[in-house]
C-alpha cells in the first residue's frame, strides 16, 4: 500500500480553511445566540469549546479521517500503517495540538513537519498517525492522448511507470527538455529527439491501455 | 498468464467487489445494486479482500500494465479502509470505561498520579497553612486589585449575592466553566509532553493560586461564603486537575525514562493512556461545572447540606477511582 504524507503546506491549508470555516460558525450562531439571553451565552461558549475540541476529533474519526479542509485538500488522517483513525489516535493527535501550537502559529509543530521525513508535527508522533494525499483523483488523463506505441521490451511496472510519470509531465516540459529526457532511452525508443518523444508518449498510452 | 486472460478471468469479482464497496457507502446504491450479479454478502468481504490483495501482488510480480496495477491499488486501499474502520461508540463500551477502564488506568498510573497529588494539595494546603500564621504573604500571591476582587465575591455581608461569582447566571456560568475548566484539564495534560516540566507547572500553579485565595478569605475571615461556595464541586474538579496532572507526567515520563523501548514507542504509548484518561477527565470536569454552576451558587442552603453533600462527593469519587473495575473481569 502506498501512503504519500502530506507537507506543511496543503496540511496549513487545510487549517486555514476548518479555522475560516469554523469562524463563520462562531459569527453565524454569536447572532442567534444572542437573542437567548443567558442561556444563548451558555450555548455559545459550549459551542466555542466543541468547535475547539471536539469538531477535529468527530471529523476525523467520523468522516474518514477527513476534515471539510482536509475533503477540500485531498489530504486525509490515517494511522502509520494505513488503516483508518480511531478513538484513541484522533484524541491524541487533537489534544497535542496545544503543544504543537506553541510558542505561536504552530511554531512546534512547523519545526517538526520540516524536521519528519514524513512531516509529522508532534501530535502525529505521539498518536502514530499520518496525513495523507488521497490517491490522485483524476487519474492518469494528464497524459497526453496520443495512439498507443507497443513497447518491443516487456517492461517491469517501476518502468512502466516512471514512463507514465514522464507523459503525465510532459505538458509541463519543454520540447526541448523532452527530447533530452528521451533519448536517454534510446535502446528501447531506437529512435533520437522528437521521434522519440511521440514514441515514449505512445507506449505510456498502451501501458495506459488505451488503444 | 497474459494479462488479458488475467483481467477476464478475475474481472466479475473485481466489479462485484467495487459495487460492494459503492453500496456500503451509499445504502440506496445498494438497493439498487442487489439484482446485479455477484454482489456478495458482507460476510464474505473479507476473503474477497484478500484475493484482491493476491491479485494485486500477482499483477506487481507479472509486470501487467501500470493501469491494472492502479486499479487493483485503488481497490486494495478502499477495501483496506472498510476492513479496518474503526468501531463505532457502543453504550456499553462507554458505561463500562468510566465505570471500570477509567479508575483501573488512574492506578496503573498511581506513581505519576501520586506525584501529582503530591505536588498540588502540598502547594494547596502549604499556602493555606501559611497564610494563618503570615496574612501579609498574600500580598506577594497577589496584586492588591485580585485580593480586592476576591474579597468582593466571597463578602459575608453580601448575604443575598450570589456564591463565588461576579455576575451572570447559573447557566451562563456554566457553558464558562465548561470552557474554560476543561480546557485547561486537556492544556494540562498536553503539557507534560516537555518532560513534564509544563505538568508541573500547572499542578503548582494551581496549587499556590487555589491556595492562596483559600487561605487569604479565610484569614481575613470571609471562609464561610468561600468555603461554603467551593465545597460541592471541590472533589470532582480539584481530583481532575490532579489526574490531569498525572496523565501529563506519565506523558513526559516517556521522554524522560523511556525504559526498555524507543522514545518513539513510549510515546505513542503513553498517548493511548494519555487519550483515555483525558476522556475521564472531560466527564469529571463537566460534573464539576455543572455542580459549581447550579448547586455551588445556592446562597440559602444551610452550611450542614453544603458541606455533607461535598464530603460525601469525596467519599464517592475516591470510592469510585480506588475501587471501580477491581475484580471485573476484562470486558471482550
Amino acid at each position: 500500500m502506498r501512503l504519500r504524507a502530506a507537507g506543511v503546506l496543503p496540511r496549513a491549508a487545510a487549517w486555514a480553511i476548518d479555522f475560516v470555516l469554523r469562524m463563520a460558525v462562531i459569527w453565524v450562531f454569536s447572532i442567534l445566540l444572542v437573542l437567548l439571553g443567558d442561556l444563548g451565552l451558555a450555548l455559545y461558549l459550549i459551542l466555542l469549546f466543541a468547535l475547539f475540541w471536539l469538531y477535529p476529533v468527530l471529523f476525523e474519526v467520523l468522516n474518514d479521517g477527513q476534515t471539510p479542509g482536509k475533503r477540500a485538500l485531498g489530504l486525509r488522517v490515517v494511522n502509520a500503517n494505513g488503516t483508518p483513525v480511531g478513538w484513541v489516535p484522533s484524541i491524541v493527535r487533537n489534544l497535542m495540538r496545544t503543544v504543537d501550537m506553541l510558542p505561536l502559529f504552530y511554531g512546534f509543530g512547523l519545526v517538526a513537519g520540516l524536521i519528519d521525513r514524513n512531516s509529522r508535527r508532534f501530535g502525529d508522533m505521539v498518536a502514530d498517525t499520518l496525513v495523507v494525499h488521497l490517491d490522485n483523483p483524476h487519474g492518469h488523463s494528464s497524459a497526453p492522448d496520443v495512439p498507443a506505441v507497443q513497447s518491443p521490451l516487456s517492461l517491469p511496472a517501476a518502468d512502466q511507470g516512471a514512463i507514465v510519470a514522464f507523459a503525465e509531465r510532459a505538458r509541463q516540459l519543454t520540447p526541448e527538455r523532452q527530447q533530452e529526457l528521451a533519448n536517454l532511452l534510446q535502446p528501447l525508443t531506437q529512435a533520437r529527439g522528437a521521434v522519440a518523444v511521440q514514441r515514449l508518449l505512445g507506449m505510456a498510452s498502451s501501458f495506459l491501455g488505451r488503444q | 498468464m497474459k494479462q488479458d486472460l488475467f483481467q477476464a478471468r478475475h474481472e466479475p469479482e473485481w466489479k462485484a467487489f467495487e459495487s460492494w464497496l459503492v453500496g456500503r457507502a451509499r445504502p440506496s446504491a445498494k438497493r439498487r445494486a442487489l439484482d446485479a450479479d455477484g454482489l456478495f454478502s458482507d460476510l464474505d468481504f473479507p476473503a474477497a479482500y484478500r484475493r484482491i490483495c493476491q491479485h494485486l501482488a500477482l499483477a506487481q510480480r507479472r509486470g501487467y500494465s501500470v493501469l491494472l496495477i492502479d486499479r487493483l491499488q485503488d481497490l486494495v486501499h478502499r477495501g483496506h479502509i472498510v476492513l479496518y474502520r474503526p468501531q463505532p461508540p457502543s453504550w456499553h463500551a462507554a458505561v463500562h470505561f468510566f465505570a471500570a477502564d477509567f479508575p483501573r488506568l488512574v492506578r496503573q498510573h498511581w506513581r505519576a498520579m501520586g506525584i501529582a497529588a503530591l505536588l498540588f494539595f502540598g502547594s494547596f494546603i502549604g499556602v493555606i497553612v501559611a497564610l494563618q500564621f503570615r496574612p501579609e504573604l498574600a500580598h506577594s500571591l497577589f496584586d492588591a486589585a485580585d485580593l480586592a476582587r476576591f474579597e468582593a465575591m466571597y463578602d459575608p455581608s453580601n448575604a443575598d449575592a450570589k456564591l463565588g461569582r461576579e455576575s451572570g447566571s447559573d447557566v451562563k456560568m456554566f457553558g464558562f466553566y465548561i470552557l474554560n475548566n476543561v480546557s485547561i484539564g486537556f492544556r494540562t495534560i498536553a503539557a507534560g509532553f516537555f518532560a513534564c516540566i509544563g505538568s508541573v507547572y500547572v499542578l503548582l500553579f494551581n496549587g499556590l493560586f487555589l491556595g492562596g485565595v483559600a487561605g487569604h478569605l479565610t484569614a481575613i475571615g470571609y471562609g464561610g461564603p468561600f468555603w461554603r461556595f467551593v465545597a460541592g464541586h471541590s472533589a470532582p474538579e480539584l481530583l481532575a486537575i490532579v489526574i490531569s496532572g498525572g496523565a501529563g507526567l506519565q506523558l513526559g515520563m516517556a521522554l524522560i525514562a523511556p525504559g526498555r523501548r524507543s522514545r518513539a514507542r513510549a510515546f505513542v504509548e503513553a498517548g493511548i493512556d494519555m487519550a483515555k484518561l483525558a476522556l475521564g477527565i472531560f466527564a469529571m470536569l463537566v460534573f464539576a461545572a455543572f455542580v459549581e454552576a447550579f448547586w455551588s451558587s445556592i446562597g440559602w442552603m444551610p452550611d450542614v447540606v453544603k458541606f455533607s453533600v461535598g464530603g460525601l462527593l469525596w467519599v464517592l469519587i475516591l470510592l469510585w477511582l480506588w475501587r471501580g473495575g477491581r475484580g471485573a473481569l476484562h470486558a471482550p
